[in-house]
């Protein structure tokens, strides 16, 4: 489902290069619940947004599906991310202005689903969330736990095959945490969305189905656990 | 409602005193352009009607280059015809012609140089307000060779009502023309310089005095309304050719008083200057409430890339705040600018003792008047939504051309 094949990161900035990947083989197949661990600066972030086509690598290649992004246009990946792929970054993931409803509601809008069925699925993944009652609630009014759940909300309401969350429990103190975990797990198992996040916390790595460990911007471990 | 609206929308009442400071200079902006604008309207309609009033008439028909040589060489021979064709004109109000010449009145021991009137006493009073602006005896009735001064020429000819001056002159025929006539009344002018020396007399008279027979300088025309002095000088063209004869030009107000012309283009010019500086200060307010908005809104406008929002539509919704900000300074200005140069247009502002004196010189009544043309409110609308959409270009450029990974770390 998603592969990465020898991929190199190298960012400069004004003339100074760092070496955020160098030779990443991964290959996460569908249904995954994997957890991407590593100390600060090992290149987790990098990764994701490698597998998110949200940037290119310095070299080799990302497959998503089969399909080879390199070869895509700024607006195909584009495509690709809205019809594709979910996201759930580590804080400020909601449009502020908009209402917990409307956030949910928003990939949809963009994917072009009709309003009243979208409508009809944002409640029901509200609800699905446990934030039922909170529909009109704008994110200031919310806590960073239930911005996070409305966030996870979002991510799948679109129906995405692989939803990439890059330390979505950072902000969240450890009993937060441990519930927006449960309700990863459950999506990824009711809905069959393959999950990939990066933490650097024991207690999520202990959740995941499988762990991959980077360190200096390589694959350091790579460790199943059992269900 | 258009998801692009609708953030555009709530993005404008995010921050309320920011989005409110604009609003109140786009306000303000909007207010001072129609109000000034509607002020130098009614001032130059003023100014041109009180100066067609005085001299020209909308429209003046004369010999060929009279306005260049200004002599009796150059005449419209006047006949019953072509005064019965130019009143019949659809937009003619009044018609009256003119015999002018220059000479010297002397009484007792003074003299003075005098530009002398001849005036049909039944016609004049249609297009000039010469008659209205006596202000001692009468005006002209062409009955015993009465004169009527200038105020100002009277005193300085220490001439009263009931005495006796000669004028003298040069007459058509090249031999010396003089006369006596009769101090019948003295008339007030708003432009000194003429005060000093207008001598009126009857049409008839000023014909016998010159002996210049049916001859007059100028035949002065005043449309109906002088919003449309252009059909009635169509017209009027079309009057004169199919006449035939010696050739006769017509010309407008703006040809024969031409310092009146160039002032009210210098006014304007100064006024628009003015306020364009007015509209670019108000351009960069807008420009930096959407640009500082846009850039606390990086990690925001990350998010809705990443997700799959086009650069487009991002453009569109800086875009569209900008032109709602816009909007709402230019209706709420309009709501109070409108009201308010309405109520002047009926309740014109007497001058201060120093206008005063301005306003004389250029021969107008000391009012301040307004005049709300349709051009006016339509050229502001225009105005500040142009200025608007040019200010939200970078702001829009700027967040469109974000890339998402760049964006999502500006944390
Ligand atoms: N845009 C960038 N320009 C320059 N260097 C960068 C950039 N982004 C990341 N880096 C560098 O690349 C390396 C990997 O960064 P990355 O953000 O992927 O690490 P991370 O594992 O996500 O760390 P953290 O746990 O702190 O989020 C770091 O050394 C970082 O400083
Ligand atoms: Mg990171």
């Amino acid at each position: 489902m998603l592969e990465a094949t020898d991929v190199w990161k190298v960012y400069e900035t004004r003339g100074v290069e760092t070496v955020a990947l160098q030779g990443v083989n991964l290959v996460i197949d569908e249904g995954e619940f994997t957890a991407l661990a590593g100390p600060s600066g090992s290149g987790k972030t990098t990764l994701l947004n490698l597998f998110g086509a949200l940037d290119v690598p310095t070299r080799g290649t990302i497959h998503l599906e089969g399909q080879e992004l390199s070869t895509l246009s700024s607006a195909q990946l584009a495509h690709l991310r809205l019809q594709k792929l979910g996201f759930i970054f580590q804080a400020y993931n909601l449009i502020p202005v908009l209402s917990a409803r409307e956030n949910v509601e928003f990939v949809m809008e963009l994917q072009g689903v009709p309003a009243a069925e979208r409508q009809e699925r944002a409640m029901a993944m509200l609800a699905e969330v446990g934030l039922g009652d909170m529909a009109d609630k704008r994110p200031m009014e919310m806590s960073g736990g239930q911005q996070q759940r409305v966030a996870v909300a979002r991510a799948i309401v679109s129906r995405p095959r692989v939803v990439l969350a890059d330390e979505p429990t950072a902000n969240l103190d450890s009993k937060t945490a441990e519930k927006l975990l449960d309700l990863m797990q459950e999506m990824n198992q009711r809905h069959h969305v393959t999950f990939l996040f990066s933490t650097h916390d024991p207690m999520v790595i202990e959740k995941s189905r499988r762990t991959v460990r980077l360190r200096d911007g390589q694959v350091v471990d790579d460790e199943l656990r059992a269900a | 409602m258009s998801l692009e609206f609708r953030l555009a929308k709530r993005n404008i009442g995010r921050n309320l005193r920011r989005t409110g400071l604009t609003v109140a200079a786009t306000v303000f902006a909007v207010f001072l352009v129609v109000v000034f604008v509607a002020m130098a309207a009614g001032m130059h309609e003023k100014m041109i009607e009180d100066g067609v009033r005085i001299h020209s008439g909308h429209l003046q028909v004369s010999g060929k280059d009279y306005l260049k040589k200004r002599t009796l060489e150059q005449f419209v021979d006047l006949d019953a015809e072509l005064l019965t064709l130019l009143e019949q004109a659809p937009g003619a109000l009044g018609v009256a012609p003119r015999v002018i010449g220059f000479g010297l009145a002397s009484k007792g021991a003074s003299t003075q140089g005098v530009a002398i009137f001849g005036v049909d006493p039944q016609r004049e009073g249609t297009v000039s307000s010469l008659p209205t602006r006596v202000v001692s005896g009468v005006f002209v009735d062409g009955e015993g060779r009465g004169i009527v001064l200038g105020e100002r020429l009277a005193r300085n000819l220490g001439a009263e009502i009931g005495d006796e001056l000669l004028l003298y002159s040069v007459a058509y025929s090249m031999e010396t023309a003089y006369d006596l006539f009769t101090v019948v009344g003295t008339l007030r002018l708003p432009e000194p310089a003429l005060e000093r020396t207008l001598a009126v007399i009857s049409l008839a008279d000023a014909q016998a005095f010159f002996a210049y027979g049916d001859r007059v300088s100028e035949i002065a025309v005043l449309a109906k309304d002088a919003g449309h002095v252009d059909a009635l000088e169509a017209d009027l063209h079309a009057v004169l050719a199919k006449r035939g004869g010696p050739e006769l030009e017509l010309h407008t107000w703006a040809e024969v008083m031409p310092e009146l012309k160039q002032f009210i283009f210098i006014d304007d010019a100064g006024m628009y200057i003015m306020l364009a500086i007015l509209v670019v200060v108000v351009a960069f307010g807008i420009l930096n409430t959407i640009l500082m908005s846009v850039l606390e809104r990086t990690r925001e406008l990350g998010v809705m890339l990443a997700l799959g929002l086009k650069p487009g539509s991002i453009f569109r919704v800086v875009y569209m705040e900008s032109m709602l900000l816009a909007s709402i300074g230019l209706v709420i200005g309009l709501a109070l600018a409108i009201p308010v140069v309405l109520y002047f247009q009926g309740h014109p502002i007497p001058m201060s003792e120093e206008l005063k004196g301005a306003a004389q010189i250029i021969a107008m009544e000391p009012v301040i008047t307004f005049k709300l043309k349709p051009l006016n409110p339509l050229g502001s609308m225009i105005t500040i939504l142009g200025v608007a959409a040019l200010a939200a270009l970078y702001p829009a450029l700027k967040a469109s051309r974000a890339r998402p990974v760049d964006a999502l770390r500006s944390l």
